[in-house]
């Protein structure tokens, strides 16, 4: 089963080229319904508003983290089963361990490539 | 005016306001063992203190804090502002010439040569960027370098000692929640864990 193109990903952080960045590996990718938000908050209401297949979320955000983001979210009951996939620049392993006891599904290390991207998203959506 | 002789035999409850903080911290009385007031040793204790506090004047002169604030660290902070400012300019610069050889769909692989070589042109040209950011924070570096080493000299002139002081009610807030919720940005080379460490866990 192949990765569902078509499927909405919002990308969520606070630094427009980030943001860039990661339109453009997913339109390489080949999806092409993909949304961004500069905050958790942001994040929040864009879900809210519309059925999202991905969540890929940077951490270091303000008002709202992405970690806040990822609890509001799986403390929702209509979001929490949204894949979500974190990325930071920073890999201390109890930040991932308290990301995936949160309900985190995959975990990016900033800088990242187009495969890896790829990977986590084949493995968090089951393709 | 009271006599040397009457000076020099007062009481000794007077002794404490008699006392004298010296230089390393320790308290001098100017005490004599039998009980009297030694007035010799008093005033040479002053010469002490005075001499101290000539020297911290000196030192907090060569410090030269105003120049600090006003200029280099002003200075410091415009020049990193800057950087900022022209890497994100040059990435957006880079990343649209990207984009754009990306959407090319022309007919003909001569022209599709021609305009993708006109862009990556621009490309080269945004990536000047990092000869001027360079030089900037090499001034940075040399702000820094500069506090450095008048702190560091102030520092040992007064034998100066840390202590805790109470935080803004704010900051102390503020901080509390960058230290709960915020990362704390990326790792030097060496620290955190591989991607492939992070793979494992979620396997």
């Amino acid at each position: 089963m192949g990765l569902d193109l078509k499927m909405p990903i919002l990308v969520v952080d606070d630094y427009q080229t980030m943001v860039r960045i990661i339109r453009n590996l997913l339109k390489q990718l080949g999806f092409e319904d993909v949304d961004d938000a500069n905050d958790g908050t942001a994040a929040l209401a864009k879900l809210k508003d519309k059925k999202y297949g991905l969540v890929i979320s940077d951490w270091n955000m303000e008002p709202m983290t992405g970690y806040e983001l990822l609890r509001h979210v799986r403390a929702d009951e209509n979001l929490r089963v949204t894949p979500f996939i974190m990325v930071t620049a920073e890999s201390k392993t109890e930040n991932v361990i308290a990301a995936k006891k949160a309900g985190v599904n995959n975990y990016i290390v900033k800088p990242f490539n187009a495969q890896t991207l790829k990977s986590k998203i084949e493995a968090v959506c089951g393709a | 005016m009271a006599s040397a002789s009457a000076r020099k035999t007062q009481s000794p409850e007077r002794s404490h306001a008699d006392a004298v903080v010296a230089p390393d911290g320790q308290v001098e009385t100017g005490q004599s063992v039998n009980g009297q007031v030694d007035i010799g040793q008093i005033a040479q204790e002053l010469t002490l203190v005075a001499d101290y506090i000539t020297r911290l004047k000196n030192e907090i002169g060569a410090l030269r804090a105003n120049e600090l604030y006003r200029s280099r660290l002003p200075g410091a902070h415009d020049e990193l502002g800057n950087v900022v400012s022209a890497t994100a300019t040059a990435t957006n610069s880079i990343m649209a010439s990207a984009e754009e050889i990306l959407g090319y769909d022309d007919d003909t692989l001569e022209a599709y040569r021609e305009r993708v070589q006109g862009k990556v042109m621009e490309i080269f040209e945004a990536c000047s960027f990092q000869d001027i950011t360079g030089q900037r924070i090499t001034r940075v570096v040399e702000h820094l370098n500069q506090i450095e080493k008048r702190l560091s000299r102030f520092a040992s002139a007064v034998n100066a000692r840390d202590t805790d002081v109470a935080p803004d009610k704010e900051d102390a807030a503020k901080q509390t929640r960058k230290d709960v919720l915020l990362l704390h940005g990326p790792q030097d080379a060496g620290e955190g864990v591989a991607q492939s460490d992070i793979d494992a866990l979620f396997d």
